[in-house]
């Protein structure tokens, strides 16, 4: 099978070959990196702006195409062993670093056991059943698992799990290492300049593996802290390309009337990101699963996709996202209806016992809202008017990040959140974090602040982590649907679909399911 | 005791009495900034998608935010005493280096906002004065009204619509083109070339503040005595708004000018953040968000020793406007 795969890779790499020359080298491709990144590693950070720059700079072993298929990136091929314990890849041979070592298999050993597995934030997780890396030799590399992690062959790409040198982070703190301002990896571009404030430049790494590649010459990131003119350079090609609604998108529906600027939601695939409401499950007044299932049945999803976010998005109708129906883990659910059923909303509260007092007010809750953004503060508006037609009456409250983190995270000072998660290539990787018992982890961000825990549901987690027969992972995950559609922890909203908006005068740079997160090899000026 | 002398040993006693003040704000700040919720770490990890609490832990440990706020501050001063602003463990450099890098494009729009606003608020001031009551006084003072109540973020924003956008006569953003890779002579012109936006939007608030108030100033001025002595021994016109009414009517001019190069710091946030201008407001901002507290402590400490700086310098420049001012 996995033979197979790479004969369809070899064929079309080759037809992609045949085919580079009609792209036009040369010339600066200027993007909009918003916000100014905290720093350059990749390695210890998936910080959303690192990821604009740092694959660029930094290669994966893999990375995957729009339809989520695998491409061999620094490892020439894999293979599986039948008891899924051992991935062999075989990795690209003649790929050097930029600063001109030879890239070989200790690197990958050292990238994965010492600095992922230990600093990444979602490293320990993708790698968690990995004991050991051999090297037999300086071009392959024998990961060694304790249990089958099918999971992890999806976590392999330049942005989720970069490889890095070695020679420059062995024996220093990896925390701190000077390669975290400075990076040197083995992309199409090399790391050039970063002006504070201003923008970090990236030259064409001339001895790229892969031959005739990259076709542009320079790769600009600007910093542009306002949105309205983050727009109007855009507008006046100033920029070429702005990711992950740097545009927002009140500003994308109008300039994508324009004929040199283009609007797409390809490249978020592998991110999945879906909006949600977290509740605190353990006290308070939404520690009973009626009412946070009255909620769910109370929004209208599409309205606030049509009316907040210019229609770009999908209601959500499961735990998971139908960006996992290829996989088969995805199954649909009652619970989430996209029109809201304020009838229905009631009933459930009404059969709870939870009773409306004289004013028609049934519970009075402070709303969180993530403060990421004016997006999200019209969100809050919504919810705060619709959940007052059901009897729960909201207040807002909008903080400033580090504040926010600390209440949610940190102090669970709250009791509903609006928020939005990543559901990432595989439910392991994305969604576990969300509603493990194990993931009751203070002071961690991003993982179940509801403090939901079901110890049925925990043992489902568990073995669908390890299960490598897809039909029998997706029974699991049927039953996992079914059981977080009837607690509710977490109320999933809508599919967020993200924008890139670009210039036509760039071509190929939206070719991988990492999009924006991708290296920009392929992109080339028209 | 000769002038010079004496300007000396008072800017050096200046100087010394601004120590105590300067710690004193440095003490304040720290404690203002820590009573804020979160800190560095939680930025980062936030950032960063999620981290182990042991990691966060050692990043603490590593960034000496494990350690009690008095011996925190006591560290802070310590290294203040010796001329070390700390070490921003967020970008991973000295708090010095980073303040150094923003401080020239600060510098730049500074220096030429403060240029064209007292210039041309000092012009329009005494064209609206002479010609009191006239169309000119009038047009002048409704313009002053409109600059001065319009918000400047939206000021900004129209000169990118209508003079980057439609005209393309300037960049809509940025220090200098990145693309293009100048030199000397065609770098200046860059610059200045990018420099034109933030600066005009940016004086135009401060200029309707010192049109309106060298217009009031000069009017003081013409109804004193001195003035009808003046016009009783028969000076003509000129000499008297020119030699005598002019200068007197500068002072609050100075006097604003100098407590506003502090403001201009905080001001230019907003011009800094449409603009993308690369200065010291828009850093300080983004620390704070950020939680970066010692390159915030820096920045504030620098904005502080430029005040008082300022504040000496107009003190200095009063006892040239006016001789019977005299230092003491």
């Amino acid at each position: 099978m996995f033979k197979q795969i790479k004969y369809i890779f070899l064929f079309s790499f080759m037809l992609f070959g045949f085919s580079i020359y009609a792209q036009k080298s040369g010339g600066t491709l200027v993007y909009l990196v918003q916000p100014e990144p905290p720093s350059m590693a990749s390695y210890i950070s998936t910080s959303g702006p690192i990821g604009l720059v740092a694959p660029k700079i930094y290669e994966g072993l893999f990375d995957y195409d729009n339809d989520g298929q695998i491409v061999h990136v620094l490892a020439a091929g894999h293979t599986v062993s039948n008891d899924g314990k051992t991935v062999t890849f075989n990795l690209r041979k003649g790929v050097k670093w930029h600063d001109g070592k030879p890239f070989t298999s200790d690197d990958v050993a050292f990238t994965v056991m010492n600095v992922l597995k230990k600093f990444h934030p979602r490293g320990p997780n993708s790698f968690r059943e990995v004991t050991r890396i051999d090297t037999p030799d300086s071009h392959t590399a024998i990961f060694k698992l304790r249990k089958p992690a099918p999971y992890m062959l999806r976590a392999l790409s330049a942005y989720e799990s970069p490889i890095v040198p070695k020679h420059h982070l062995e024996g220093t703190d990896i925390k701190s290492a000077k390669l975290g301002n400075k990076p040197v990896g083995t992309g199409p571009f090399k790391f050039v300049e970063w002006k504070k404030g201003q923008y970090v430049r990236l030259e064409k790494n001339k001895n790229y593996w892969r031959k005739g590649l990259p076709y542009i010459d320079r790769v600009v990131g600007r910093f542009v802290p306002d949105a309205s003119t983050r727009t109007a350079a855009m507008e006046n090609g100033e920029v070429l390309y702005a990711a992950y609604n740097a545009v927002p998108n009140i500003d994308a529906v109008r300039l994508k009337k324009r004929e040199d600027i283009s609007v797409t939601t390809d490249g978020y695939s592998m991110i999945n990101p879906v909006a949600l409401i977290e509740f605190n499950a353990k006290e308070g007044p939404f520690a009973n699963p009626a009412i946070r299932r009255a909620i769910s049945l109370a929004i209208d999803r599409q309205f606030m996709i049509d009316n907040i976010f210019f229609g770009y998005g999908k209601p959500a109708t499961s735990a998971l996202s139908t960006n996992f129906k290829p996989t088969g883990l995805y199954a649909s659910m009652p619970n989430y209806p996209a029109r809201g059923d304020i009838a229905a909303a009631k009933a459930e509260l009404d059969s709870a016992g939870i009773k409306p007092d004289v004013n028609g007010v049934r519970v009075r809750a402070i709303l969180d809202l993530i403060p990421y953004g004016e997006d999200y503060r019209r969100a809050g508006e919504y919810l705060k008017q619709v959940l007052g037609d059901i009897g729960i009456k909201l207040e807002l409250r909008y903080e400033d990040v580090p504040t926010w983190l600390k209440r949610i995270y940190h102090n669970y000072d709250f009791v509903m959140n609006l928020n939005y998660f990543y559901q990432l290539p595989d439910p392991v990787l994305g969604v576990h974090r969300h509603y493990g018992t194990d993931q009751i982890r203070k002071g961690t961000h991003f993982v179940n602040s509801s403090r939901y825990s079901n110890p049925e549901l925990d043992q489902l987690l568990a073995s669908g982590a390890i299960e490598a027969n897809a039909q029998k992972r997706t029974q699991i995950y049927k039953k996992v649907q079914e059981i977080l559609a009837r607690d509710m922890p977490v109320v999933n909203l809508f599919e967020m679909q993200f924008l890139t908006v670009y210039n036509t005068k760039l071509k190929g740079a939206n070719n991988s399911a990492l999009g924006p997160y991708s290296s920009f090899s392929e992109a080339y000026l028209d | 005791m000769n002038r010079s002398a004496k300007i000396l040993r008072y800017v050096i006693r200046r100087l010394i009495q601004a120590i105590p003040i300067i710690l004193a704000i440095i003490v304040l700040n720290f404690f203002l900034l820590n009573m804020a919720e979160g800190d560095a770490v939680d930025v980062l990890a936030g950032e960063a998608g999620s981290a182990t609490p042991e990691y966060m832990a050692e990043l603490r440990a590593k960034f000496g935010l494990d350690q009690p706020l008095p011996v925190q501050l006591l560290v802070y001063l310590k290294n203040i005493v010796s001329l070390d602003l700390g070490y921003s463990f967020r970008h991973d450099m000295p708090v010095s280096i980073l303040i150094v890098d923003r401080f020239w494009p600060t510098l730049l729009l500074m220096v030429s906002t403060i240029i064209l606003a007292i210039g041309f608020g000092i012009l329009l001031g005494l064209l609206a004065a002479t010609n009191l009551n006239t169309w000119k006084d009038a047009v002048i003072s409704v313009f002053a009204l409109i600059t001065y109540a319009t918000p400047l973020f939206w000021v900004g924003l129209m000169m990118i619509v209508v003079f980057s956008i439609n005209l393309r006569w300037f960049p809509t953003s940025g220090m200098e083109n990145i693309a293009a890779f100048y030199e000397g002579f065609d770098r200046f012109v860059d610059i200045t070339h990018h420099l034109v936006l933030p600066t005009i939007t940016l004086s135009l608030f401060y200029l309707a503040l010192y049109t309106r108030l060298m217009r009031a100033s000069m009017l003081e001025q013409y109804g004193q005595d001195y003035v009808v002595t003046a016009r009783a021994k028969g000076l003509p016109e000129r000499r008297i708004t020119f030699g005598h009414v002019l200068r007197n009517a500068l002072l609050p001019v100075v006097t604003m000018a100098g407590v506003q190069v502090g403001a201009l710091i905080g001001g230019s946030v907003i011009v800094e953040s449409v603009f993308a201008w690369p200065g010291l407001g828009m850093l300080a901002f983004e620390s704070l968000f950020a939680r970066d507290l010692n390159l915030l402590l820096g920045i504030f400490l620098i904005s502080s020793v430029l005040v008082v700086v300022v504040n000496l310098i107009v003190d200095i420049i009063y006892c040239f406007l006016d001789p019977r001012i005299e230092i003491s």
